[in-house]
């Protein structure tokens, strides 16, 4: 067997290049994030519906999730949803979380999943299956979030 | 038994493990939660694939019999001339979406409904009006499947790409780690041993003397 007291102490080229990748693993899970989240209604607005990501990036809309949303919601409440809606996943793997500032959210969440869904400390807890179809529904409106939780 | 890591035996080095034992099964975590993700994506868009595909196949049929039907409407010169007129460039918006640090395209046929109605209304039958309603729609099934197909490809191969990850993580590197620190510390707890018996040997040389 090999015996590694008996070799020098630095780090070797392969050993380096790993803790580089995984330091990159961590920083690449959450460069899709938005800078910021814009309102519904304000994204209507522009021709090309975006946001910049952290990493400098651009994250499109599609105008047909739009259209879904604009007809789900009122006026009101069109200039109250921020976009994207964050997924945050969690340490549990079975729930993720919808973010939510209101209950805007709620509304969307429950009226696409054709169930009720409550709103608890700024979070509407889902399934992995739910989680599917809402995906289904808003590709581009929704984005995962890695929790800092099990980040940090 | 998983191969050790060559590195000095301190306490120094033991803690730099300690500390790279940490970030590793931090980062498997987040690569498996990925993973799971990135598997959860890939048989959506999969479902999604053959969905559209089927729906491309369907309209396709359809819009090519319109055609025909329109074709044998007006004739072939006719309606040639008609359509000729109303070739306009489609235009297709692609942009970029991100999934768990991936960036996939994203595909969206712009004003899907404008070009093709170009030819004269007076002159042409509604059979030439559902040939074109039928050709959009299979424009627009053509621009979501090739959405989704490269979508597919690319969810694959960032698929492979982080279970390769994960495995590294699982049977390579976090083992290695685990084997160098109980490595370690047996040497150290070694070196204490070896340091009793030798202050014992010269406490009971001393008291001989």
């Amino acid at each position: 067997m090999l015996n590694p007291l008996q070799d020098g102490a630095r780090q070797s080229p392969y050993e380096k290049m790993l803790q580089e990748c995984l330091r990159g693993e961590l920083r690449v899970v959450n460069a899709g994030l938005p800078k910021s989240q814009k309102r519904l209604s304000d994204v209507l607005n522009e021709e090309h519906p975006h946001v910049v990501c952290s990493d400098g990036s651009t994250h499109f809309f599609k105008k047909s999730e739009l259209a879904y949303l604009t007809s789900i919601l009122s006026t009101e409440e069109q200039q109250a949803l921020p976009l994207p809606m964050l997924i945050e996943l969690g340490a549990n793997q079975a729930e993720a979380a919808i973010m939510c500032e209101g209950k805007v959210e709620e509304k969307v969440i429950s009226k696409t999943l054709s169930m009720p869904v409550a709103c608890e400390e700024r979070r509407i807890r889902i399934y992995r299956p739910q989680l599917a179809l809402l995906r289904k529904k808003f590709k581009t409106t929704t984005v995962y979030v890695f929790s800092p939780r099990i980040i940090v | 038994m998983p191969e050790l890591i060559k590195v000095r035996p301190t306490k120094i080095e033991l803690v730099k493990l300690k500390r790279r034992l940490s970030l590793a099964q931090r980062v498997q975590k987040i690569v498996k939660d990925r993973l799971s993700i990135l598997t959860m994506e890939f048989l959506q868009t999969a479902r999604d694939t053959v969905e559209a595909k089927s729906k491309l196949l369907d309209q396709a049929s359809q819009a090519y019999k319109a055609l025909s039907v329109a074709a044998g409407y007006h004739g072939y010169i006719a309606m040639e001339k008609e359509l000729v007129a109303s070739e306009t460039e489609l235009k297709v918006t692609a942009g970029l979406r991100n999934i768990a640090g991936v960036r996939f395209p994203s595909f969206e046929l712009t004003d899907a409904r404008k070009p093709m109605k170009g030819y004269s209304l007076v002159d042409t039958s509604s059979w030439l009006d559902r040939a074109a309603e039928l050709s959009e729609e299979y424009l627009t099934a053509i621009v979501e499947l090739a959405e989704l197909q490269r979508s597919f490809e690319l969810l694959a191969m960032e698929i492979n790409r982080t279970k390769r990850i994960t495995n590294a993580l699982e049977y390579v590197i976090i083992p290695r780690l685990h084997a160098t620190i109980s490595y370690l510390n047996m040497k150290f707890e070694e070196r204490d041993r070896e340091e009793k018996a030798r202050l014992k040997r010269v406490k009971v040389l001393v008291a001989r003397e």
